[in-house]
């Protein structure tokens, strides 16, 4: 089921922006014989307005299938989903359509976004500054490189400036002062009252979340204060001998 | 900014970035109009078709041509980007609006190669009526544009999808038209997406007539892919997105 309601505050006052209850999801097989996965069998999750949340988990945990059903393109077998606002959404791959240019992607998608001719060329002069591709603005996308590329693909997630903001692992492939100068940007959004949702691996990033959520057994488990995912695996295999 | 324009202008260029496409779209059609005539020349005359062999294979060589370069277009615009069409989505495009652009694309691909089939044949053939002619070429390539289409809906892998698209022109082409390999073919091959096509174009060729019955076939053919299409790409596509503002 899916709903877009009016946010509800929070003990604390803020907007929760998106709420995931009691989500299950199991990946099922067409054929007769085939195996079923499931991935999610009750997760719960709430994501407040100017929060940065990391959403960590090992590989296969259900994370990215998480984020799927949150950003809505993703249908799920039960529970619900609540939103409020515009979404952003940076999947871990670069979708984008290869024989575009920057430009050229960044007027289809912000039509999309039903942005106007002035809106999308801002957004996209701030962004590629920003992030620093303004050389690359008439290059086509299967021309760029990686890094580049997946710039874009962010790019293409903020470029409405949305009210929540879902990035899968979007600093793939950046070097070392884009991604610095990627959490800047999430850090001012997140000040601007953006929720951002991040799936992220690296345990140095924590230090930068407001919360973390780990994907673990199909459900999602609020370890914010628990120090590193190592050590919550550890504590893990040391209730179970 | 309107999202329809936005997204023909982007398939178009997509298209035009793809130089296989346009070689395909060029090339192709000479080389099956010729290659299908000279395979048919060789062969005796038909008792119910005054048309020499050769003239006849280069007329089921262009509707052949238009067919299967349709075909694998339609079939190439639904497979090559679904993933980023999915994003599309995403970001507020209806399913609906994205396939709109998508067939608009394809239809207008689709009458510039028959344009190039019309073409090649009216410089060997000289067609009794050459605007009925240009007219059916085009209808045929639509409605394989639009098979291809579905055919990229239900089975999105490149490969097998292209089997299926060259085969079933193939057979179609085959089975559909007057060759005398082909006598004999059961009653359901008038129900094959080439068969009233052919009959049109034969007779524009021809005589430089059409029978009406061909023409609402095609039509109602042509309605019928679109339904499907639509049907199945926007199951494709559904999404549990839609935000409030």
């Amino acid at each position: 089921m899916e709903m877009t309601t009016a946010p509800t505050e929070t003990v604390d006052g803020s907007k929760t922006l998106v709420r995931g209850n009691v989500l299950e999801k199991t990946y099922g097989s067409r054929l007769p014989l085939g195996r079923s996965t499931p991935v999610l069998t009750g997760a719960d999750i709430e994501v407040r307005a100017g929060e940065i949340v990391g959403i960590v988990g090992e590989n296969g945990s259900g994370k990215s299938t998480l984020m799927k059903i949150l950003v809505g393109v993703l249908d799920h077998d039960a529970g619900t989903v609540e939103r409020y606002g515009t979404v952003g959404w940076c999947p871990q791959e670069p979708l984008l359509y290869d024989r575009l240019t920057v430009s050229e992607t960044f007027r289809l998608f912000g039509a999309g976004y039903g942005m106007s001719r002035e809106e999308i060329d801002a957004a996209k002069q701030r962004l590629a500054d920003e992030l620093d591709f303004e050389q690359y603005l008439d290059y086509r996308v299967d021309q760029l490189s990686g890094g580049n590329r997946q710039k874009v693909n962010l790019s293409i997630a903020l470029m409405h400036d949305p009210d929540v903001l879902m990035l899968d692992e979007p600093y793939t492939g950046f070097d070392w002062e884009t991604y610095l100068r990627f959490w800047d940007m999430a850090q001012d959004l997140a000040d601007d009252g953006t929720a951002v949702v991040m799936i992220s691996h690296l345990i140095e990033e924590r230090s930068r979340l407001d919360r973390v959520f780990e994907v673990r057994n199909g459900l999602v488990h609020d370890v914010t204060d628990d120090e590193t995912e190592s050590e919550l695996r550890s504590d893990r295999e040391g209730d179970d001998e | 900014m309107n999202r329809f324009a936005v997204g023909i202008r982007s398939n178009v260029r997509t298209f035009l970035r793809t130089p296989l496409n346009v070689v395909l779209a060029l090339v192709l059609p000479l080389v099956v109009i010729e290659g299908w005539g000279q395979a048919m020349a060789g062969l005796p005359p038909m008792p119910t078709i005054e048309a020499i062999p050769l003239d006849l294979g280069r007329v089921l060589g262009a509707i052949f041509g238009v067919a299967i370069i349709a075909g694998l277009m339609g079939l190439v615009q639904m497979i090559s980007a679904r993933e980023a069409d999915r994003r599309l989505v995403q970001t507020g495009y209806s399913p609906r609006t994205l396939l709109a652009t998508r067939l608009a694309t394809l239809a207008g691909v689709t009458i510039v190669v028959a344009g190039v089939n019309f073409g090649v044949l009216w410089l060997t053939v000289e067609p009794e009526a050459p605007l009925l002619v240009f007219a059916f070429l085009a209808l045929a390539g639509v409605v394989y544009a639009f098979l291809g289409a579905l055919v990229g809906a239900v089975l999105p892998r490149l490969f097998e999808g292209s089997l299926v698209v060259v085969f079933l022109a193939m057979m179609d082409a085959f089975l559909s038209g007057d060759s005398p390999l082909a006598a004999d073919v059961p009653d359901f091959v008038q129900y094959f997406p080439l068969y009233h096509p052919k009959e049109l174009l034969q007779s524009a060729v021809f005589d430089g007539t059409f029978a009406a019955g061909d023409l609402a076939f095609v039509g109602g053919y042509v309605l019928v892919l679109l339904v499907l299409v639509t049907a199945v790409f926007g199951a494709t596509m559904r999404t549990s997105g839609g935000w409030s503002a």
